[in-house]
């Protein structure tokens, strides 16, 4: 820039020196250098702009620089907790191995308008896409995803996909294929406790099972972050689901239910209705099995009253001698008559009545201890309103009501015009085999010292007394399926038929066992029910709960015991001596 | 004077631009941890989201069902048995060989325990058929060498020569 200035003046004065030149000429001369300058002039200003704007730009990149050097931006976006909090809160079983739980996954969605409103919505074609899908889950239906790329309705292609299969469908190349962040509940253990669990609906709220009943627990920020154990045991479910579902293959039955419960707390280790549903995945036929048959379905459950009500009779003194023998033979009652399923003898003891079991001896034994105290033993063990658990699901019992005309009491006496659920009757048995507390079972992990105190219902020593008499049935009665060896199993078979259109339905049966192991300290009863089990060569054509309900508890016993805290021992057991000679069984031993 | 305070404010003037200097290079500092802190944070996330996929997919591919499933078509295990337990040591001697009323007291042999090189030399069993031999004489100048009563309990579960080996396996 100073050459330049340096440089005009002196061409200016050069062509000064020659003073004869005209004057017109001089004067031209002067409008140049004048032009020059203003050029000049113009050239700097322009070079101080530019100058003035970079460093503008300068300045104001120093200003983002320190601006974001200086200010903590972007630290509030998400905190670390919170990041690490699930979108809903885990389930776990008793040990902690995840039942149920959340986490952020991608679903595949198809968006016809990616490439915007008009065109085709796909590069390629709707065929290539599907088939280039399918490589990737080869599960998938390529002619029903080939249709829907092709019809240009937006929607799911699949609700689940993997990130590395995402990084998959991204190198396809189509924008319309979309992969939105979802929250995922997922089941590991597929369908096993589906009942106890329940679903999340699309509506990310929880349904049927713990989903619902804890619903807030599980969605509220402050508690979702800690696992809510329940009382279940991830392997004696298992176990529970495996034995039902064989058993009920066996004997071509339509259901089957089980339960093991705890029963010095009341806690459900294992609750299993079958057939049972995805809760992964579900659907029509999902929808259709959400029905509970342990905690909403009611049963008359049929003998395995019997115990109860002999424990009732020996609880109010109306039996103080087991060696008192009862008329067997069919009892009328006003029209009616009760009978036996077979000749048993002309009289039987209450130990026989129960190892033969004899409908007619219970209902004389119910008899004797009369309606009232047979009430108030059912009232006492719950069976008059909805068994305790906190699933919402809970049948109502089919109760006789208040004044028990003597036909019901002799009927409820052998199980009959009475209908409960399993639930109630795992309960009941709790409450004979521990000491006589009854105690509301419950889905919650109970810590010690938790366990609810309970209601007494019979006297310890009737306790005692029923462990032996519930061990005798199993040693010498029609329980002997399911006498596990060294596992001290004591129970009661109940085979009860179901009531139909006009009265009982031969053809249809409810068959179910009842048990509480070991019998010298009893530590668990377990309840293993089939509906409507068909006569198979399993069960050596017989359809009765000896033959399919016991050997199910059978096999179930020796695998969850040891899990448990059960040892199997030869050398122990309830000591059953003193009953021994009223038995003809263990006399001819 | 004049000079002197004019120095005095020029010195303020650079002191205040030192500091101003160092605290924006200390926030600079402090905000380039910060980010670090979060860029970790971040990948800490992402590292424990992939750990609970992977651990879900651990175990809907080792269910209960799929475990059960399998044990039944290749390994058929079963239940243990009652006589598959022992519940204390009475027990566990119990299964040895009790002692006749005039047995004979029992043979005292002495265990040879060869070292290691010449284990290496003569085979694996040599040790075994040195400690079965009974050596009268126990002076001896082998170095490991002790005396051991055929009868004693822990004796017996540690040398597997013994008949009470087979036992010490059910229990284990």
């Amino acid at each position: 820039m100073n050459a330049f200035s340096g440089f005009g003046p002196a061409i200016a004065a050069g062509r000064s020196g020659h003073g004869a030149v005209s004057m017109a000429v001089a004067s031209g001369r002067v409008q140049l250098v004048t032009v020059r300058q203003r050029t000049l002039t113009m050239a700097r200003w322009r070079v101080l702009w530019i100058a003035v704007g970079f460093a503008f730009i300068a300045l104001m990149a120093l200003v983002r620089i320190a601006y974001l050097g200086a200010s903590d931006h972007g630290s509030r976006a998400t905190s670390f907790a919170d990041a690490l909090l699930p979108p809903r809160g885990e389930i776990v079983d008793r040990n902690g191995v995840p039942l149920a739980r959340a986490f952020p996954a991608y679903a595949l969605w198809f968006n016809p308008k990616a490439l915007g409103e008009d065109g085709a919505p796909l590069v390629k074609s709707p065929e290539d896409v599907a088939s280039r899908l399918k490589a990737i889950f080869p599960d998938l239906d390529e002619k029903k995803v080939a249709a829907q790329l092709a019809s240009g309705k937006q929607g799911y292609i699949r609700r689940r996909v993997l990130p590395e299969e995402a990084n998959r469908v991204q190198e396809i190349g189509e924008l319309a294929l979309e992969m939105p962040t979802e929250n995922d509940r997922h089941y590991p253990q597929g369908s096993m406790a589906a009942h106890v669990l329940g679903y999340v609906a699309a509506d990310g709220k929880g349904r049927v099972g713990m989903e619902q009943v804890l619903d807030d627990k599980l969605s509220n920020p402050a508690t979702r972050g800690t696992p809510v154990p329940l009382s279940i045991d991830v392997r004696v479910q298992g176990a529970l689901e495996d034995e039902l579902a064989r058993g009920m293959k066996l004997n071509q039955a339509q259901g089957a239910a089980g339960i093991v419960l705890d029963v010095d707390t009341g806690e459900v280790l294992a609750l299993a209705s079958l057939p049972e549903f995805d809760p992964n995945k579900i659907d029509a036929r999902g929808q259709s099995l959400m029905f509970n048959r342990v905690t909403n379905q009611v049963y008359e459950l049929g003998s395995t009253f019997k115990p109860l009500t002999v424990a009732a009779a020996i609880d109010a003194g109306t039996i103080r001698n087991l060696g008192k023998r009862y008329d067997a033979s069919p009892v009328k009652v006003g029209r009616f008559s009760i009978k036996d399923s077979h000749a048993m003898g002309a009289t039987l003891n209450p130990i026989e009545t129960l190892i033969h079991s004899s409908n007619t001896v219970s209902a004389r034994i119910a008899d004797e201890l009369g309606p009232e105290r047979m009430r108030r033993t059912m009232i006492d063990l719950g069976m008059n309103e909805r068994p305790y658990i906190e699933l919402p699901a809970k049948g109502f019992p089919l109760w006789p009501g208040k004044d028990w005309a003597r036909l019901t009491n002799m009927t409820v006496g052998f199980g009959h015009g009475i209908a409960v659920t399993p639930l109630h009757l795992a309960s009941a048995y709790a409450a004979m085999v521990n000491g006589g507390i009854w105690r509301p079972a419950t889905l919650k992990k109970l810590g010690p010292g938790e366990a609810p105190k309970g209601r007494r219902v019979f006297k310890q020593s009737t306790s005692s007394r029923m462990r032996q008499l519930l061990r005798a049935i199993s040693v010498y009665g029609t329980g002997r399926n399911a006498n596990a060896p060294g596992y001290r199993v004591g129970g009661k078979t109940g085979s009860a038929e179901k009531p139909g259109a006009g009265g009982y339905k031969r053809s249809a049966i409810v068959s179910t066992f009842a048990a509480a192991f070991p019998m010298d300290r009893p530590r668990y009863v377990v309840i293993a029910m089939l509906d409507e089990p068909k006569g198979t060569v399993a069960s050596s054509f017989q359809r009765t709960a000896a033959w399919n309900a016991a050997p199910i508890v059978g096999r179930l016993v020796p695998r969850i015991g040891p899990l448990i805290g059960v040892r199997p021992d030869d050398t122990r057991d309830v000591d059953i001596s003193d009953i021994k000679p009223l038995i003809p069984e263990a006399a001819s031993e | 004077m004049v000079t002197g305070s004019r120095i005095r404010q020029i010195g303020w003037a650079v002191v205040l631009g030192c500091c101003f200097a160092m605290l924006l290079a200390l926030t600079f500092k402090v905000n380039a941890v910060k980010s670090d802190v979060r860029l970790t944070e971040r990948k800490i996330i992402a590292a424990q989201q992939e750990r609970l996929m992977l651990e879900t997919e651990f175990q809907t591919r080792a269910s209960q069902h799929q475990l059960s499933d399998w044990n039944a078509v290749e390994f058929g295990y079963g239940a243990p048995r009652a006589d598959q337990y022992l519940e204390s040591e009475t027990q566990l001697a119990a299964l040895g060989t009790p002692r006749g009323i005039d047995a004979p007291s029992p043979v005292r042999v002495a265990l040879n325990r060869p070292e290691r090189e010449e284990d290496e030399d003569n085979g694996l069993l040599s040790g075994w058929i040195a400690a079965s031999q009974p050596v009268l004489d126990a002076q001896t100048g082998v170095s490991a060498r002790r005396e051991l009563a055929a009868t004693g309990l822990a004796q017996r579960l540690s040398n597997p020569v013994s008949p009470i080996a087979k036992v010490a396996e059910v229990t284990q």
